[in-house]
């Protein structure tokens, strides 16, 4: 499908479309995304652990039954930080797996015309070559560290083939990279490295306290804005038909530093203290860059929001939330 | 009361029956062996295991239990073979941990392994990538016993573990020359040749080289596995490669057991596969070096003479 001014086309189609872990980081962007452009013969349905347990399938199976969408975005998983799953990796690996089995059985039996699950590029092969691309998930096993987490995700791409394989389901899912933005999780522990410093930067602002990054600062990562996913996935949902996944996430050439990224927030919260690397604490991979391709051939156009203006609207967002944020 | 309580699930089958003979040859005081079928429980219901797990209280279980199929249901229900099997396995290895299950050895196949690959291969290449795509279901639920045997392991300090057979044969077999395994086919195509007094057609040149256990050779091994292998990491349980024989050669051995004397055709346009698969068993020569497999000339007899005597109960 042609892009139009650089803005993800969008076919129109009568839908109902059921969002599981619809409170979540992604789910909250997809509301936005829903919310600011509405569709007339759409209706879109935001549920969360307090509407259904989906690691029951009886509960599963009476949700969809409530709403019987005709598509489904599935965010909904137990995710947690290292320490989380280095711990629980059993926890993690069964839950994730029923929780998956049971929306994607029930999309299947309910005729769910689409299903858009969520992968990560946490779960690619520990040993792999760079740039990673979504032909190379299954290549060899996954990080140690969150091997249940990983494989059940990995299961979902699984799954997605045999249904199509056997009734011709349009089952397929999306690959985001580092995903920030408001609602995000900002535990120093669990969280990921941009909610971390946001969190961090707020704490030695109001403590009058240096910031400490831990590492050089010299590690590149790709990040994607939860605003730019959501309308991502929404036209993934829309347009997208093939089975196999697809990474969203910006391009290598918009890679940046932790330190870079460091300053963007401190410039974004207006943080006046002492900036340090703690050097000592390990810098993790160097760059672990994935293609984003694939996208590009689909949507040449699409333009993500700037950097410093998402950092911005996810500082604003947790200064502004500070008591409600995750933390 | 028992000290040793074995639960064998799928003990109907090609293995299971293979663990029974084993069993019965070599009762141990204080051990008590109870063999399930699919008639006992359903092992993709999680009520109807839990239930078989309280009813028995096992301390050990060999699981075996599986849905199975050759290439054509593999193509065509992949999301069944995928699903049944994540099913029965969580539902058996959840159980096994929360009856406080000393062991349990399950059972993989040398078919999960990766589509791409070096041979031979070894216990550590499992999972290093994709199987092959015509039986992407069953290989991947197969390949999640062993993370989750790790799992349990990492969590509660389960020992659960698995085999990893190599092209297993015997009496019991599933001899449906659709369905079936290459040994069982040759079988019983053989018999009907006999029988019909026709030619018997070996697909291929025959040059393709195989490495088979005889199942009750198997079940010596899982018994001992479950008695005293101590690591969650996999086992291939295998001939070693010296003897490795041609389809040509297994073909003869049939030809022989069952004395047929009409003609015998290599249908060359037909597909030999891959011309070798080598497993390594290195491993199980490590721990058990002295362990003689059954000759296999005799293997093979045993088996034919099981199918021609049990026609009226051999799956075909």
């Amino acid at each position: 499908m042609a892009a139009q001014n650089g803005e993800a086309k969008r076919t129109k189609v009568p839908m109902r479309v059921l969002v599981t872990g619809g409170t979540g980081l992604v789910g909250q962007a997809i509301h936005r995304v829903v919310q600011e452009d509405p569709c007339e013969d759409e209706e879109w349905i935001f549920v969360s652990s307090k509407d259904a347990d989906l690691t029951d399938p009886a509960a599963t199976q009476a949700l969809f039954e409530r709403h019987q969408p005709t598509h489904v975005i599935h965010l909904a998983a137990m995710v947690g930080g290292l320490f989380r799953n280095l711990k629980y990796n059993l926890d993690f690996w069964r839950n994730n797996i029923r929780i998956n089995d049971n929306v994607l059985h029930l999309a299947y039996e309910n005729g769910v015309r689409k299903c858009v699950s969520c992968l990560s590029t946490c779960i690619f092969p520990d040993k792999t070559t760079y740039p990673i691309d979504e032909t190379m998930v299954h290549n060899g096993p996954p990080h140690d560290s969150n091997f249940g987490y990983s494989y059940a995700k990995r299961m979902i791409d699984v799954q997605n083939r045999a249904y199509y394989v056997q009734h011709g389901c349009k089952f397929t899912s999306v690959i985001p990279t580092n995903v920030f933005g408001p609602h995000d999780n900002f535990n120093l522990e669990d969280g990921h490295v941009v909610p971390g410093l946001v969190h961090k930067v707020y704490t030695a602002k109001r403590d009058n306290k240096p910031l400490t990054v831990w590492g050089t600062g010299s590690p590149r990562r790709q990040f994607i804005y939860s605003y730019d996913l959501a309308r991502l996935m929404v036209w993934v949902l829309k347009d997208y038909q093939e089975v196999d996944p697809i990474i969203l996430s910006v391009g290598e050439e918009d890679e940046i530093s932790i330190k870079e990224c460091a300053e963007l927030v401190v410039d974004a919260m207006d943080f006046k203290g002492e900036v340090i690397f703690d050097t000592t604490k390990s810098d993790g991979q160097f760059k672990k860059t994935a293609s984003n391709a694939k996208l590009r051939k689909y949507l040449p156009d699409f333009r993500f929001t700037p950097i410093k203006q998402a950092l911005k609207e996810t500082c604003d967002w947790f200064t502004e939330n500070y008591d409600t944020a995750r933390k | 009361m028992a000290t040793m309580r074995v639960l064998v699930t799928g003990s109907t089958g090609l293995v299971g029956q293979a663990v029974q003979r084993v069993v019965s040859e070599n009762p141990t005081e204080g051990e008590e062996w109870i063999f399930v079928s699919t008639k006992d429980a359903d092992l993709t219901d999680f009520e109807a295991t839990e239930a078989l797990f309280q009813k028995h209280k096992p301390t050990h279980v060999i699981h075996l239990a599986a849905m199975v199929g050759g290439l054509f249901r593999n193509m065509k229900y992949p999301v069944d073979l995928l699903r049944n099997n994540l099913h029965i396995n969580d539902n058996v290895l959840y159980n096994s941990h929360k009856f406080g299950v000393q062991k349990c050895v399950s059972c993989l196949s040398t078919c999960i392994f990766p589509d791409k690959t070096t041979y031979p291969i070894k216990e550590t290449m499992l999972h290093l990538g994709p199987p092959h795509p015509s039986n992407f279901g069953f290989s991947f639920a197969k390949r999640m016993i062993d993370i989750e045997n790790r799992a349990f392991n990492k969590q509660y300090g389960c020992k659960f573990t698995s085999v990893i057979p190599t092209n297993v044969f015997g009496p019991y077999d599933n001899f449906n020359l659709q369905d079936g395994h290459v040994m069982p086919g040759l079988i019983n195509k053989i018999f009907i040749a006999k029988r019909d007094d026709t030619p018997f057609t070996v697909w291929g040149t025959g040059a393709a080289r195989r490495q088979f256990i005889y199942s009750y050779d198997l079940a010596k091994l899982i018994v001992w596995v479950m008695r005293e292998y101590e690591e969650i990491d996999p086992i291939i349980l295998s001939v070693p490669e010296e003897a490795e024989i041609s389809i040509k050669e297994l073909a003869e051995m049939v030809i022989e057991a069952m004395e047929f004397t009409g003609e015998v055709l290599y249908d060359t346009t037909k597909s030999d596969g891959q011309l070798k698969k080598t497993a390594d068993n290195a491993k199980l020569r490590g721990y058990l070096p002295d362990f003689k497999f059954t000759n296999m000339k005799q293997a093979v007899k045993e088996t034919v003479d099981w199918f021609v005597n049990n026609q009226d109960i051999a799956r075909k």
